[in-house]
């Protein structure tokens, strides 16, 4: 197992050396000069008025929980997928319930209208 | 026979002299010789996408600089890492550095699995394609973070823009996947290359017994990159650049070069995944047409990258509402019920690993 | 030391470290990208104990899903550091007797269960771990599978209810009306006589 999974930890560690290291040339090699009006934040060039941090429509929380609950779901099929043909029949059965409730509360989300984008 | 020409010649010398420290070095090694080919790709594909984004425009693209224009990109890379290291004042700094990065590495560990013949994969491990479905879902961070950490409003909202519809492309992304699961049996990425080997070449593939999820597949991984015409997110005519807006030089090279490596995996995993990999597109029997090689997957993710450039060229850009609309209440549903399906076709034998 | 051992203590120390830093760090958004880093590192170490999926897994959902919520409300919720940091005192006897209650809990579940119950059968050699535990899930634990799928529906259901709020007076288009248009329906081509070639308008 960890004889797998350690080239994808080296992975990671060189895919990051190369991103510091494309970050620090453009950091020694690019021009440097302070200005104010350039370090505002960008607006097409009118004058930013308030903080860019603002309150955002519920509605992204909505679609962040919906995620969440249907990732949850698909971490349960990726093991059913693998051994659903040696259980059988049951296992297909079983899946078929699962992906019922799924269904059940995604139509009632859809007639609800929680998957609509006003 | 590659692969075992430097495996006697600089693995085996390497762990004879240095032992565990050597299999680092080798490991370091194979993780260059695959990073650094995606990296000159990316390269490569950008003057692919203006020639062929000019072909479809009836004008030339880029025809200056080099042989066909080809060394216009690489103008453009040292061009970008000459440009000036800039932070806006009201920016998170630390973030702000650190977003590019986090953003980069995903998309390239993800190619850590990725099987480009037999046997010739970084890390085979078991659970390859429950992991490149993890790392995918890790390159919303690079995004939300840029767009907080700009504290601009364009990379605000791009940001969110973004987050969101990446989100939930994935939902029907990792569907499509369960479906390809169901069929190969295993979450092996070389085992599901296999199990899409036989008679039949091209037709072995699982993009016929699953196509709806194939086209949800692929079309996901449009709307995952944030490409057009699912590129709201940096939808010039609205927020400017989205996310990025805020970046210049090195950094925007960074997020340029993670957009363009995701692209090029979503294709290689496409092909592995729904047209067979390694596998020829012709029959086994056909003799030097019907060998497998790496040559047969390069010639698939290439078709499916040309795909990405042929999208911008001729579709508009879709509003947002149907971006989600598309999502949520056309691939959703589709994709579950095909895994149903796909689960009753196998459980009856009419697919299965080795089966037509 | 074996290489395995040095790896359970990086991965150990990085992970205490993070955890610290969530609860001690100022910046809200910083403490919420240290719990990415905790989640991340204990799923190296789950690895590490052969547990493959469940530490892929714990990547997928809680780093890739779970996490990308909490950055949304932490972000958007423009939370002030000064007023947190008052109700510190005020509110740490309640965390401490929280935090002690699930101790207990936690630890008499963990020895109840090491008494009773048996080790479910050693990974046979050769099965993926995923299949293992795919089979140990759809037969074993058949009954608790499924009560999970009712309690993703309620949760599916109790997410819709407490956040979606219609807004009035909104201008939005029916997206599935306008793909559903037709050309017929928008165009109408008439056929008529051109002028005639010499006369004047």
């Amino acid at each position: 197992m960890l004889a797998e999974y350690f080239p994808i930890l080296l992975f990671l560690i060189v895919a990051g050396g190369i991103g510091i290291a494309l970050l620090l040339v453009g950091a020694v090699l690019g021009p440097r000069s302070k200005n104010k009006e350039k370090s505002e934040a960008y607006e097409c060039g009118f004058e930013a008025f308030e903080d860019a941090r603002m309150q955002f429509d519920v509605r992204y929380y909505l679609i962040a929980i919906l995620f969440i609950l249907f990732d949850l779901e698909i971490a349960f099929l990726f093991p059913w997928a693998v051994v659903f043909k040696q259980i059988g029949l049951v296992a297909l059965v079983e899946m078929a319930m699962f992906l019922a409730l799924l269904l059940l509360g995604f139509v009632y989300c859809w007639k609800k209208g929680a998957l609509e984008w006003e | 026979m590659l692969s075992n020409f430097f495996h006697s010649w600089i693995h085996d010398p390497l762990i004879a002299h240095a032992g565990t420290f050597g299999l680092v070095v080798w490991l370091v090694l194979c993780i260059l010789a695959i990073a650094v080919p995606v990296i000159l790709t990316v390269a490569l594909y950008v003057w692919w996408e203006r020639k062929v984004l000019g072909w479809m425009h009836v004008r030339m693209g880029p025809n200056s600089v080099g042989p066909a224009g080809l060394a216009q990109t690489f103008a453009d890379v040292f061009k970008l890492l000459l440009k000036e290291y800039f932070m806006p004042q009201a920016a998170s700094k630390f973030l702000f550095v650190v977003a590019p990065l986090i953003a980069l590495v995903p998309a390239f560990a993800a190619w850590a699995v990725v099987p480009f013949d037999d046997k010739v994969v970084l890390a085979d491990v078991n659970a390859g394609l429950l992991y490149l479905l993890a790392m995918t879902s890790l390159g919303v961070y690079g995004i939300i973070l840029a767009g907080w950490s700009s504290n601009s409003k364009y990379a605000m909202l791009g940001a969110m823009r973004s987050a969101a519809q990446v989100v939930s492309y994935e939902i029907a992304m990792g569907m499509a996947l369960v479906g390809v699961l169901i069929c190969a049996g295993s979450l092996n990425l070389s085992d599901i290359v296999r199990a899409q080997g036989g008679n039949w070449g091209i037709f072995n593939g699982f993009w016929l017994p699953l196509f709806p999820l194939f086209l949800v597949y692929f079309i996901s991984g449009v709307a995952e990159t944030n490409r057009a015409p699912f590129d709201v997110a940096e939808g010039e005519s609205e927020i400017v650049a989205g996310f990025h807006v805020e970046y210049s030089g090195a950094p925007f090279a960074v997020f340029f070069l993670t957009e363009y490596a995701n692209m090029i995996l979503i294709s290689f995993l496409a092909s592995v995944l729904f047209l067979g990999g390694w596998n020829s597109i012709f029959p086994v029997s056909w003799g030097f047409l019907g060998a497998p090689g790496w040559w047969w997957l390069f010639v698939k993710a290439f078709f499916f990258a040309f795909f990405y450039l042929w999208f911008r060229a001729a579709f508009p850009r879709y509003r947002y509402d149907q971006i989600m609309r598309l999502g949520w209440k056309v691939f959703v549903p589709i994709t579950i019920v095909w895994v149903l399906v796909a689960g009753c076709l196998v459980y009856f034998d009419i697919v299965g690993p080795g089966k037509v | 030391m074996s290489f395995e051992l040095i790896l359970f203590y990086l991965f150990a120390t990085v992970l205490t470290v993070a955890a610290l830093g969530v609860i001690t760090v100022k910046n809200s958004v910083h403490a919420a990208l240290l719990l990415v880093l905790t989640f991340f590192t204990a799923a190296a170490l789950w690895l590490l104990l052969q547990a493959e999926f469940l530490a892929i897994a714990l990547v997928l959902v809680y780093v890739g899903a779970v996490m990308v919520l909490f950055l949304f409300v932490v972000m958007m919720l423009d939370i002030k550091v000064e007023p947190l940091r008052e109700g510190f005192v005020r509110y740490l006897p309640i965390g401490a007797i929280v935090a002690v209650v699930m101790l207990v809990e936690m630890l008499g579940l963990i020895g109840l269960k090491t008494m009773s119950a048996q080790a479910l059968p050693a990974d046979p050699a050769g099965a993926s771990n995923t299949a293992w535990l795919g089979k140990a899930l759809f037969t074993q634990f058949l009954l608790p599978f499924e009560v999970a799928a009712v309690i993703l529906t309620v949760a599916l259901i109790a997410a819709v209810m407490l956040t979606l709020r219609r807004r009035v007076g909104v201008k939005s288009q029916d997206p599935a009306k306008q793909v559903a248009v037709k050309a017929s329906e928008r165009v109408r081509i008439v056929k008529m006589e051109s002028a005639s070639k010499g006369g004047t308008p």
